[in-house]
């Protein structure tokens, strides 16, 4: 983590917490649960999406109904989704500048970047913390590639615990095997199509992002 | 022309790897493909050859060069206005103000005292920020010359077109060394002739402007423009 940035003005800056992983593993999932659940404890929250090829996510997340539509910002990656959050984050840090622009009292920014593959992190320059976010059903062998996005993030989420059964895969030796490529640092399991697990994610940024007790 | 410091300052501010987010925009390539306009290496030529020819040289080159001879802000700012008023495709517009924007942020974060203070001014005037006149606030607190800074701004441009059409699948890697090529050919050509002080904006692509504001509407669209 690189810590609270500040701004000019002395303002504080929001925190920027980037959200990655493969396609389709539950990252926009993950940020409509996390919505409600971070604005239910008081968060000034905001959304940059970071869509491959059309304004999908963020027209999905304008339209749920959980936030203003107005402070979920879209960012065109120009069909390089590792670039535009790791070697050039520059559009999406203007968008998180823009966005605490137009709402000076926010506290938190959720980043969702494009579904990639497992080598995608992201800049310490963009975000204060990241998360990767993996499923069940993408195999329980994903752990043991070591990516560096499943090595390097600051949270693991291994969401879709509910198809473990589906799958064939064994939930805890999965959990348990991400716990050692990762030295024991964070992994939670979620299933964001029910809800489960997503106390512990919001626990975590809290605590670890937003410094409240 | 120029001496080695010089040299490797341009190699550094005109890499495409350098972060002020050019890979986001394709200035109206992948509306063209899109629309089966841009299909092989020739069309390409022809369409880095217009956008060279017939709006960076005659409108952001002017522009850039009237903003780097700017005695203050306000000068800047007015020449800004220009540029929003000159470009009458609004997606053309606030493309060019996101990559204006995106470039004068990092230099902003890497301390470049004219950056700031224009970037303060942008604060108000969300019209501002086109990518012509940041170039010449953000080059000139680089320590470039004019001249080394048209050549980048010249050649950032050309290597954004040819490089969103790799991505587009257009031309192959190989070939997009030769579309850099003959585009250097075309930039070292219009750069040996220099700016007349009094020259006024002016673009006519056509195509390309169609392109580019017809992006929005596009189902499927990788680029900002
Ligand atoms: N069964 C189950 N399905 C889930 C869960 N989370 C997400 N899904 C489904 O998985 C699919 C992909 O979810 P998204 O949230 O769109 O995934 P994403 O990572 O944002 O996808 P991209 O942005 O395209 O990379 C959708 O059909 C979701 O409904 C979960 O916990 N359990
Ligand atoms: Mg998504």
């Amino acid at each position: 983590m690189t810590g609270v940035q500040k701004t000019k003005g002395a303002r504080i800056a929001a925190a920027r917490v980037g959200i990655g992983g493969p396609v389709g593993s539950g990252k926009t999932a993950l940020v409509e649960r996390l919505i409600p659940a971070l604005l239910g404890r008081g968060i000034d929250l905001a959304v940059i999406t970071n869509d491959l090829v059309t304004a999908e996510d963020a027209e999905r997340i304008r339209r749920s109904g959980l936030i203003d539509p107005a402070r979920v910002s879209a960012v065109e990656a120009g069909a390089c989704p590792h670039t535009v959050i790791r070697e050039d984050p520059t559009l999406n840090i203007e968008a998180a500048d823009e966005l605490e622009r137009r709402f000076p009292g926010v506290e938190l920014i959720l980043l969702e970047s494009g579904g990639d593959n497992l080598a995608s992190t992201f800049s310490r320059d963009l975000t204060d913390f990241w998360m990767f976010v993996i499923d069940v059903a993408g195999g329980d062998d994903i752990p043991r590639k070591r990516g560096p996005g499943v090595i390097r993030c600051d949270l693991l989420v291994i969401n879709k615990t509910d198809l473990a059964p589906h799958v064939g895969v064994d939930l805890a030796r999965m959990h348990e095997q991400a716990l050692a490529v990762r030295s024991n640092r964070p992994v939670l399991l979620t299933n964001c199509r029910k809800g489960e697990g997503i106390d512990a994610v919001v626990g975590m940024i809290e605590r670890d992002v937003l410094f409240r007790a | 022309m120029f001496d080695t410091a010089t040299a490797l300052a341009l190699l550094q501010y005109g890499d495409s790897a350098y972060p002020a987010g050019g890979f986001a925009f394709s200035w109206g390539i992948e509306g063209l493909a899109a629309d089966g306009l841009l299909e092989n290496a020739r069309d390409l030529d022809d369409f880095v050859w217009e956008h060279l020819t017939l709006r960076w040289n005659s409108m952001d080159r002017v522009l850039l060069d009237r903003a780097y001879r700017a005695g203050d802000i306000a000068a800047i700012a007015a020449i800004d206005r220009d540029a929003e008023a000159a470009t009458p495709s609004a997606p053309m517009r606030e493309g060019s103000r996101r990559a204006g924007r995106a470039l004068l942020g990092v230099s902003v974060r890497l301390g470049g005292a004219l950056s700031v203070a224009y970037r303060t001014c942008l604060a108000d005037a969300p019209h501002l920020g086109h990518l012509p006149v940041v170039q010449a606030v953000v080059y000139r607190d680089a320590g470039l010359a004019p001249q080394a800074a048209e050549l980048v701004s010249g050649w950032t441009l050309v290597h954004g077109l040819v490089s969103a059409a790799v991505r587009l699948g257009v031309i192959g890697h190989v070939e997009a060394q030769r579309a850099l090529q003959s585009a250097r050919a075309v930039l070292a050509e219009l750069l040996a002739e220099p700016m007349l002080p009094d020259a006024l904006p002016s673009s006519f692509t056509p195509l390309i402007d169609i392109a580019v504001s017809r992006g929005k509407a596009r189902p499927i669209r990788m680029f900002t423009t």
